[in-house]
């Protein structure tokens, strides 16, 4: 179920706008630093309730998936949390393209995930930020979960915030196995506080 | 001093904290040379400001891992963002000695980082600054709290007259290796057995004379499986076996020298031999099978023809001969 008052139909409108413009310069800025092109798919931007996003999850993943996933804390004129999802695959595929050289053990695994998460997050919440003129500061990302069915990724019952934007952004990259999938959460009163900006966004256009 | 600043913050302090914080401050430049290196790294590298600030960093530390943190560096200045390195997946930067000489089992001070962009007024990006802290203490309270978990959950997972897995541990496994096999149609083979006359050894030896049985079983097979086999005591003078990737053959041939290895040698209840045999029913894994104890089911019928035939041998399990119990 969807919960439209949070943003009304002009500031979905102009977010998704935003992160349209953030997504283009987020994959040029990706592929610069991979240096490989990166596709991203044009993103889905949705407001749902908690019970609804374990679903939603679940459906932009594939049901009956099997997932790893990385978490992230943003704090500033919006705060709230990024997940990144990859399916089976992870991005161990991109080792080379961070900078790894020859085996990889489990802590390196790790170690690709996080930052392959990180400079995911940092370039689309960033470019968001920056449109919106929002100031953001990153707390280091986590593992949340390693290969678990895509359905228990999310306990609605654990989750303590009512309502979740879900912007889902879909990465691959030419010639390489990988496709991520990523939302930001955020509580009901930073929606509002991007609503805000996401008005004076429109103002200045 | 004058009264109205008294409780004002003075900028001149700022860079006293920035030198004196107990965690390590530096920043660089777009080449990576360093325009900042406070007491905690002098104290730490032995190296004094004057002596590396102006330097391309990896210069002064070979150490340092260059390809990848040159990687991560330059996606900071690229993507304005922050990045991270964690000490438990990369223990160190920089290889820095640590107090925890007697308690530590470790090499280097732990690391933790944050690479942070350092924004001009226009907000283009003139450096990064890099924090690291010394978490040596937390690495080492959570390896010894991670190896105490392994140990209880190894704990958790024996039984404890054998020391071979127990039940919990083996229904555990069994759903995870048939829900294995349905997603990679990868077969996989189980194998119940029983003591036979257990009952008997009891009676005749007493429960401890049973129990030194229970525990040449769980010994005397565990030498003949694969690693990837799981074994386990299931319950009473019940045991299973989970072999995966074994087709009937396999099984078949496993069962026999399981058998033998019953039969040819008594088991030693302190000096006095106790012989006995076992009786097995085999189940291999097809699509068709809708649950784990689908497979035990089988595995009992088969156990009981067993029983039923002479017991010390083993039977598959067959749906047109082996329909029901009684």
């Amino acid at each position: 179920m969807s919960a439209p008052s949070l943003l009304n139909p002009d500031q979905t409108d102009a977010l998704q706008e935003v992160t349209n413009i953030a997504m283009g310069q987020a994959g040029s800025s990706l592929a610069s630093i991979l240096g490989v092109f990166v596709n991203l798919s044009v993103p889905r931007i949705r407001v749902l309730d908690a019970a609804s996003i374990g679903t939603a999850i679940s459906d932009m993943v594939g049901r009956d998936k099997e997932i790893t996933a990385a978490r992230q804390s943003f704090h500033g004129t919006m705060r709230g949390e990024a997940l990144v999802i990859y399916d089976q695959e992870g991005c161990m595929d991109l080792a080379d393209l961070m900078g790894y050289d020859g085996q990889l053990d489990a802590a390196a695994e790790r170690e690709i995930l996080l930052d392959v998460s990180n400079v995911q997050v940092g370039a689309c919440l960033g470019g968001i930020a920056d449109l919106l003129e929002a100031s953001l500061t990153y707390s280091a990302p986590s593992i949340m979960a390693e290969h678990i069915p895509v359905d228990r990724l999310i306990d609605p019952k654990k989750m303590t915030w009512n309502y979740a934007l879900l912007v889902e952004v879909n990465f691959t990259l030419e010639e390489r196995n990988f496709t991520s999938h990523m939302t930001f959460l955020m509580p009901e009163e930073s929606i509002q506080s991007m609503g805000e900006a996401l008005d004076k966004f429109m103002e200045n256009f | 001093m004058n009264e109205s600043t008294e409780n004002e913050f003075s900028e001149d302090w700022a860079p006293f904290i920035v030198d004196r914080v107990e965690i390590g401050l530096f920043a660089l430049d777009k080449e990576h040379r360093l325009l900042l290196w406070n007491q905690f790294m002098e104290k730490h590298s032995g190296k004094k400001a004057d002596e590396v600030l102006g330097q391309v960093i990896y210069d002064c530390f070979p150490e340092l891992p260059r390809k990848w943190l040159e990687r991560k560096i330059n996606s900071v200045f690229l993507l304005k963002n922050f990045a991270f390195t964690s000490w438990e997946q990369r223990p160190y930067l920089f290889q820095f000695a640590h107090n925890r000489p007697i308690t530590g089992g470790i090499d280097f001070m732990q690391q933790n980082s944050t690479i942070m962009p350092m924004l001009g007024k226009d907000g283009g990006i003139d450096g990064v600054c890099i924090s690291l802290f010394d978490v040596t203490d937390t690495a080492i309270a959570t390896r010894q709290l991670n190896e105490t978990k392994a140990a209880l959950e190894e704990s958790n997972n024996r039984d404890g007259l054998t020391g071979i897995y127990n039940r919990r541990y083996l229904q555990e496994h069994l759903l995870q290796e048939f829900e294995r096999a349905r997603r990679y149609e990868e077969g996989f083979a189980l194998i119940m057995f029983d003591l036979d006359h257990f009952k008997k050894v009891n009676d005749n030896y007493g429960h401890l004379g049973g129990d030194a049985v229970l525990r040449a079983v769980g010994k005397r097979m565990t030498d003949l499986l694969r690693k990837s086999d799981i074994f386990g005591r299931y319950g009473g003078e019940e045991f299973m076996l989970i072999l995966p990737g074994t087709d009937v053959v396999g099984a078949l041939t496993l069962a026999e020298r399981i058998r033998v290895a019953a039969e040819s040698e008594p088991a030693d209840w302190d000096g006095t031999p106790i012989a006995f045999t076992i009786s097995m029913g085999i189940s291999i894994y097809q699509p068709g099978h809708e649950k784990p104890e689908d497979l035990i089911q089988e595995t009992d019928l088969a156990l009981y023809h067993s029983k039923k035939s002479g017991r010390n041998r083993a039977t598959r399990f067959d749906p047109s001969v082996h329909t029901e119990i009684g």
